[in-house]
């Protein structure tokens, strides 16, 4: 945590919806009461499967004044757990990074820091349970950002839902919350 | 288009958090903007889709949206509009641009108060969309007034402003709001949209059926435009006139930024130059667009060092603000100035820093100049490394020299190793 800002990290492929996560939760935290949010995605030749790099840095007392990408995040999502056998993705997590990861089982931490608390949720089975796709997959950003509610309380379900109605209208919030709900309810820590 | 009904879309002021640009589409929204023509081109696209979206659902009564098949022909079409006596606005970035170019003319020598928003990218070949001023500094010697912009309220405010400069008619010139593309157009922030009454109240009134008071196309009063000007006609007395309402915008955008705090709490400087930590520094940084947000950050951190450096932004390029630019680089023993753009050839190889070395000359001010170039292409600048060259010029200052590793007298910073 730099100067009280807290940095999160987003790492997914082109289609999982990661960068929409940065984005959102800035909406959220600031709806929350956070005063300052800045979500920026890493841009560039965007396709569906490749790596994809975006970062939120949330603050509950002073402006955020640095445009500068997070090497070193206080959380990290994780959307695909093959991201991790990514060099650049594996060395940024530091010791006390807090990982909030898309997988039904445990994963193998061999090589990473210790001290690493760990966070699963099964957002791609969720999605696929309430039908919550688009052509590329699950929409998995609303499962791993209600998990993200859960560990942190840096916002909760309700915050979450008065956005959702804002940006998306009623109906189609209604259908996020009850994936978000899932993922509230079932994301586990495994370290 | 005079007769279209500009009825009453009331929003009231809200905070939201937006794409550096949704902000620009949400300025052209309040400030009533009557014609759009735009084309879209990487990192300016979601400026045009937020706005055909706002057209398109109704959120923008009275509002004509063009659409057109270049940028060539953007601003024809906005030059058209313009002199049919509506406010106008459009957005571009990089080749748009310099597709635009020769339409750019006609737009500042009609003296039209078009307001373009820039979403600055690099300059091709390579390909390169990402934070780059070279784009609009290209355009130095259009008559075009230009500005550039560090933060995502700063877009909306400064848009608004510009309305208020271009529309006096002491001044009736068009207006480039430049930002970093990525580094603002894509990252999402906290904007203040303002209740539309104030920003009614802040602009001048649209123009009225008459248009502007020097051009128009109104069959009653028949006038030609553009036709061809002998050497011994006005060719001269027109630039002229174009270079005197330039100077004499310097005075009318210190007023709109006035009045812009006073109505809406926001302070950005004297309009021209903001200045941050500045009064009691040895050591000065002077430092444009998006850049500029977080090196505060690192005065504030080497403040925290316990040494006295302050920093400027330069908010307006054109007019370039001599004035407040010699009063600064006298105020400090030890001035840099960040370019985040090139001009090959020149003095410095820096835009900005050769016209910050020209506004000195025949002065008495002898403090040294360290021209700076970094975060080329959008390339990342770290704080650190911002702190780094805050830390050159303290050092400059301590011993006198200047650093070691210039280049034609410029410090290229963060550079890669070529072998």
């Amino acid at each position: 945590m730099a100067n009280g800002i807290i940095e999160i990290s987003f790492a997914g492929r082109g289609g999982q919806t990661a960068v929409s996560a940065s984005e959102l939760l800035a909406k959220f935290a600031f709806e929350n009461g956070f005063i300052d949010v800045f979500a920026i995605p890493i841009i560039g030749a965007e396709r569906r499967g490749a790596p994809i790099s975006a970062f939120t840095k949330i603050s509950k007392e002073k402006p955020i004044k640095t445009y500068d990408s997070v090497l070193h995040p206080d959380y990290q999502f994780i959307f695909d757990t093959s991201l991790l056998e990514i060099p650049r993705i594996r060395e940024s997590i530091k010791e006390g990074t807090i990982l909030i990861i898309n997988s039904k089982k445990p994963i193998d931490t061999t090589g990473l820091p210790e001290n690493l608390k760990i966070y699963i949720v099964d957002a791609t089975g969720i999605c696929i349970e309430h039908r919550f796709m688009i052509s590329s997959g699950g929409i998995l950003n609303i499962p791993m950002l209600a998990a993200f509610a859960k560990i942190t309380g840096y916002y909760d379900l309700k915050v979450m839902d008065e956005v959702l109605k804002r940006e998306f209208g009623e109906k189609r919030a209604a259908l996020n919350m009850k994936v978000a709900q899932d993922a509230y309810n079932s994301v586990k820590e495994v370290s | 288009m005079t007769e279209s009904k500009q009825k009453d879309f009331i929003q009231p002021r809200q905070t939201k958090v937006v794409k550096g640009n949704v902000a620009t589409a949400y300025a052209a929204k309040s400030a009533r903007v009557q014609v759009i023509s735009a084309y879209p081109i990487t990192p300016q696209t979601t400026v045009v889709e937020k706005l055909s979206e706002f057209a398109d659902s109704g959120m923008m009564p009275g509002t004509q949206y063009i659409k057109v098949e270049s940028e060539h022909s953007v601003m024809a079409s906005i030059v058209g509009a313009s002199i049919a006596g509506t406010r106008t606005f459009t957005a571009t970035a990089g080749q748009g641009l310099f597709y635009m170019y020769e339409m750019i003319h006609w737009a500042s020598s009609s003296r039209l108060p078009i307001v373009t928003a820039i979403v600055s990218r690099g300059v091709a070949p390579p390909w390169n969309i990402w934070a780059d001023f070279t784009d609009v500094i290209a355009c130095r010697d259009t008559g075009w007034l230009s500005s550039f912009v560090a933060t995502h309220q700063e877009i909306y405010d400064e848009i608004l402003m510009s309305y208020k400069v271009c529309e006096d008619f002491d001044v009736l010139l068009p207006k480039f709001v430049a930002y970093g593309g990525f580094i603002l157009s894509h990252t999402s922030k906290p904007v203040i949209i303002e209740d539309q009454d104030l920003v009614d109240e802040y602009l001048p009134p649209l123009p009225d059926e008459k248009g502007w008071p020097h051009i128009f196309i109104d069959p009653e009063r028949p006038m030609m435009h553009g036709n061809l000007i002998m050497p011994s006609g006005f060719y001269s007395e027109f630039r002229l006139k174009i270079h005197d309402a330039m100077m004499r915008a310097a005075e009318k955008i210190k007023e709109a930024a006035k009045e812009f705090e006073k109505m809406f709490g926001r302070s950005y400087g004297n309009g021209l130059v903001q200045k941050y930590h500045l009064d009691d520094a040895d050591v000065g940084i002077m430092i444009y667009g998006d850049l500029a947000l977080q090196m505060e950050q690192a005065v504030d951190e080497l403040r925290d060092e316990g040494y006295k450096v302050g920093m400027v932004k330069l908010r307006h390029f054109r007019p370039f603000p001599i004035e407040d630019v010699q009063e600064i680089a006298k105020s400090v023993r030890v001035l840099g100035v960040v370019d985040r753009a090139t001009a090959f050839g020149s003095p410095t190889g820096g835009p900005v820093s050769s016209e910050v070395k020209a506004a000195l000359y025949n002065t008495d001010i002898k403090t040294p100049i360290l021209p700076i170039i970094s975060g080329l292409g959008g390339r990342e600048v770290s704080l650190e490394e911002q702190k780094d060259q805050l830390k050159a010029l303290v050092k400059m200052y301590e011993t006198g020299e200047l650093p070691e590793d210039l280049i034609h007298g410029t410090l290229w910073h963060g550079k890669l190793e070529v072998k």
